[in-house]
């Protein structure tokens, strides 16, 4: 290879580097509009409306929680009260058991009087089979709960059990430790019965961060901002990607995921796609591409909706070996769907789902970690032979630096104007601190898992699920 | 003669706060809780001769407070329960538990008053 | 001086693209500062809001409760009264205070009635708040005006009612919306008469909506509803199976009949749901669809 030739890569690659920063900036920029414009809409529209006082008869439509629940023993009585206590006139919560090794069942027994039931179910959707069975309360202060003991079959299979057995119209998933809180119901099924010339097929909700905060008896007292930092920056990036990217996204109805922790869906959507997908990591993702893909081919007018008020909190993972095997599940997940359905890319038959949204998942989502390792390494190859411009260098470095910073900042800014959740004083100064370092905290360990969440995928296919380990709602009230 | 006690569990803090006056006025103690959990805590600790409750509330609903006192407490306590249009169901399911009485929002608190002194008559 | 001469020469020797880059850090450390500034600005202002929003309630909370016992057995005001309503009437030229009053009324008129909600609304008129209403609801910005006709419906107002019928066909939809309800909710079936030529579709959350609002009073008087039953407007049509099958319009059995050849597989659905509910095994006796496939599809239901 002469001078020459190199040259002209080396051309090429910063062409590349460089449009690609560009488009990235360029996106960032209009979501962040849009979903500006989205917001003031939303609150306006939203600013007179009481949901305490609406939908408080029985006429409303059915719904049914369903939570899957592992080896949860540790706090599946508190986390089915809380779901029991939600507001919403007409709703049952279906709690599935999916093999747990540990006494959750004889808890749940235990606490909500519970009795054998003799069920046969219609299996629309394949899935293992029953263990001990089908259990209701014989009290009717829980005459909502149904508890499902079956053999394990991963979260997939245990929603699909609970598709299976859901009599209702509309059917909300649930990670079994999240928090709701008591009107959740009411503003997520808001969307699907607004809807006149268009389909509803999902909503989905925010996800805020529950560590550190105080919660009594399954109900949120009190929001506090965790001390631990790597909690801290997860709130940061929930803020960024709830309250700025999937905002706008939902104004272009270009939603290619609604988070698996709390979503609800049309039952009949969902089982006529045939369920959840149990060969995936990313069976969140993967069944709301699915529904739109269906949608689309029967080219039907439909919209995945969207509900910014945090209205669910979980745990977050608060140490980085739980985080690199969730983000390195999260990777394996959008590479898995975004592989699965690649027919949708660049098609123009799906519409801006093909053209627009699936593009951008690819190339935003799926390759730019891959883009930036291959830069970094790159930038790590011009050091090495000294070809490093130091003051492009350093520019460029404190463009992309100060562009993050600043993109925090403003998602910051529309959770003040909006929820304002982080009231205690003090709380301010350390969260724009917080857009201040979290690139440098947060972001390495993201790329990281990333990273290794495609060589998982590509060369150790036998990777399981990850194993979240969870602290639990209670330790929060300790602390 | 010693005062009637009676627990009030009722999430809206303005109607707490009037029934709260209006039944002191009739020579009731009252204690007030601001959710169904605090209310099971104050019948445990105090006893008390009549619990009023709403049936939604946060976390405990209107009707565990019932089956709390009869289940677990094993007490006889008068119940009356307030409930919303539209939710004739969950007063069938109260009574089944054990409730006294039902009044329908939006009540009048004199007719409140009325029911309470006829249960102490 | 001299360095920053030699900077500014700097930059005019650079490329272009450095100068860019050089300008676009100038633009963001910018605004990173102020967009800082403000938070911290909206963050006391919320703080200094919250504060007060408390400190109203327990000034007004007690006040007002103290106004609704000191009443008595005549219509007129007790001098008590009086002297309290002039406190808030006083009061509530601040915009802060007006509101915690009104969430305070608002908050006990969902949950009380007879003398007692009369005696709230009395209030309402004698303090003036009626009139901060009124020329709310001639704001230009529309999520205003909803408000203010949300509130009207919640004190129950009737008196607005021309002012409020004049939204009824607003170029916003929620204006409508909210409009239509304030209607029902105060004068029941007389208020549904916009149903009469209502163009637009009803979605489900507004029949709901507008059903709850029918079903908060008893007693009341039910209107004809064959002329909903028999209208172009698919969804009235359907809302009007709902009232149907809730007021158990029994006398609607010929026009739930001619519903099941309904174009709208919805409606003649529904119509064969309210057809088995009001008449049970009556109706497997009327004679079969002639349309095979439209028989399968109300099976559906009655299984």
């Amino acid at each position: 290879m002469d001078t020459s030739t190199v040259k002209i890569i080396l051309e090429i690659f910063h062409y590349l580097f460089f449009t690609c920063s560009l488009l990235a900036v360029l996106s960032y920029i209009i979501l962040s509009i849009i979903s500006a414009k989205e917001t003031i809409q939303y609150v306006k529209k939203n600013s007179f409306v009481n949901y305490k006082h609406i939908l408080s008869s029985p006429i409303s439509p059915s719904i049914t929680i369903i939570a899957p629940a592992y080896n949860e023993s540790l706090n599946v009585v508190e986390n089915v009260r809380s779901l029991l206590s939600n507001h919403y006139p007409n709703y049952n919560v279906i709690i599935v058991n999916d093999g747990s090794s540990d006494d959750s069942l004889e808890k749940l027994i235990e606490a909500y009087d519970l009795v054998h039931m003799d069920y046969v179910v219609d299996e629309k959707i394949e899935t293992q089979p029953f263990r001990k069975g089908v259990f209701k309360s014989n009290n009717p202060a829980f005459e909502k709960l149904i508890v499902v003991d079956k053999e394990n079959g991963g979260k997939a299979d245990a929603l699909n059990m609970g598709l299976n057995i859901s009599e209702s119209k509309y059917v909300a998933c649930i990670d079994v430790d999240c928090l709701l809180l008591e009107d959740a119901l009411q503003k997520m099924i808001k969307p699907f019965l607004e809807a006149t010339d268009y389909k509803v097929i999902a909503a989905g909700g925010v996800i805020r961060i529950a560590n550190s905060c105080v919660i009594k008896g399954g109900k949120l007292i009190e929001v506090n901002l965790p001390k631990n930092l790597l909690v801290q920056a997860q709130i940061l990036e929930y803020l960024r990607a709830f309250l700025l990217g999937r905002m706008a996204w939902s104004r272009l109805n270009g939603l290619l995921v609604i988070s698996g922790a709390f979503g609800i869906f049309d039952k009949n959507i969902a089982i006529e796609v045939g369920g959840y997908d149990t060969n995936t990591v990313g069976e969140d993702m993967e069944i709301i591409v699915r529904m739109r893909r269906h949608m689309e081919e029967l080219d039907k007018r439909y919209k995945v909706a969207y509900i910014p008020d945090p209205l669910c909190w979980t745990e977050a993972p608060d140490n980085y070996k739980t985080l690199i095997s969730q983000r390195n599940r999260w990777t394996r997940g959008t590479i898995e769907t975004l592989r699965k359905h690649r027919k949708i890319a660049f098609n123009k038959n799906y519409g801006g789902f093909g053209l627009i949204s699936y593009p951008y998942w690819l190339i935003f989502e799926r390759l730019a970690p891959i883009i930036e390792v291959t830069g970094l390494i790159y930038f790590g190859f011009l050091i090495a032979f000294g070809l490093v411009h130091w003051e492009y260098a350093i520019l460029f470095i404190a463009i992309a630096y100060l562009f993050s910073v600043l993109f925090s900042i403003v998602a910051l800014f529309s959770e003040e104007l909006t929820y304002n959740q982080y009231k205690k004083r003090g709380a301010g100064y350390k969260l724009i601190l917080l857009c201040l370092i979290e690139p440098l905290i947060l972001h390495p360990v993201v790329l990281y898992a990333a990273v290794r969440g495609n060589i998982d995928y590509y060369f150790n296919k036998k990777k399981k699920w990850g194993t979240m380990q969870r602290k639990g709602m209670n330790t929060a009230e300790t602390n | 003669m010693q005062r009637h006690k009676i627990v009030l569990a009722e999430d809206n803090s303005t109607l707490s706060l009037l029934l709260k006056y209006r039944l002191e006025k009739e020579g009731f103690e009252l204690l007030i809780a601001a959710d169904g959990k605090e209310a099971v805590e104050l019948v445990e600790h105090h006893d008390p001769d009549l619990v009023l409750t709403d049936i939604m509330m946060p976390f405990y609903s209107g009707l565990e407070v019932i089956s709390h006192i009869r289940n677990k407490l094993k007490k006889e306590t008068p119940v009356i329960i307030f409930s919303s249009a539209g939710q004739e169901e969950m007063v069938l399911k109260a009574f089944s538990l054990g409730a006294s009485d039902f009044m329908t929002k939006p009540f009048s608190p004199n007719e409140l008053v009325i029911r309470v002194k006829r249960l102490f008559s | 001086m001299i360095t920053y001469q030699h900077l500014i020469d700097s930059f005019n020797k650079a490329p272009f693209i450095i100068q860019f880059a050089f300008i676009a850090v100038i633009i963001m450390v910018i605004a990173i500062v102020s967009l800082i500034i403000s938070l911290k600005v909206i963050r006391s202002f919320l703080k200094i809001k919250d504060k007060e929003i408390l400190k109203y309630k327990n000034e007004y909370e007690p006040l007002l409760i103290e106004y609704l016992y000191s009443g008595n057995e005549n219509e007129e005001l007790t001098e008590t009264q009086q002297s309290i309503i002039a406190k808030i009437k006083e009061g509530i030229k601040g915009a802060s205070r007006r509101k915690s009053v009104i969430t305070i009324l608002t908050n006990l008129m969902n949950e009380v009635s007879g003398e007692m909600s009369d005696s709230i609304r009395t209030l309402y008129h004698e303090t003036g708040l009626i009139d901060y209403a009124i020329i709310r609801l001639k704001s230009k910005r529309w999520h205003i005006t909803s408000k203010a006709i949300v509130e009207l419906r919640r004190f129950k107002i009737q008196e607005t009612h021309d002012l409020v019928s004049e939204f009824i066909n607003h170029s916003k939809v929620e204006v409508r919306k909210e409009t239509q309800i304030y209607l029902v909710h105060l004068f029941k079936f007389e208020g549904l008469s916009f149903l009469d030529d209502l163009k637009t579709p009803l979605s489900e959350w507004h029949q709901l909506l507008l059903l709850e609002s029918l079903l908060n009073l008893e007693n009341q008087q039910i209107g004809n509803i064959k002329p909903w039953l028999n209208s172009s407007n698919t969804s009235v049509v359907l809302f009007a199976l709902k009232l149907t099958k809730i007021y158990n319009q029994f006398e609607m059995k010929h026009e739930l009949i001619e519903l099941r050849m309904h174009p709208d597989k919805e409606v003649r659905r529904s119509a064969i749901h309210v057809l088995n509910q009001l008449f049970g095994y009556e109706f497997e006796e009327t004679p079969k669809p002639k349309n095979r496939q439209l028989k399968s599809e109300g099976q559906i239901v009655i299984v």
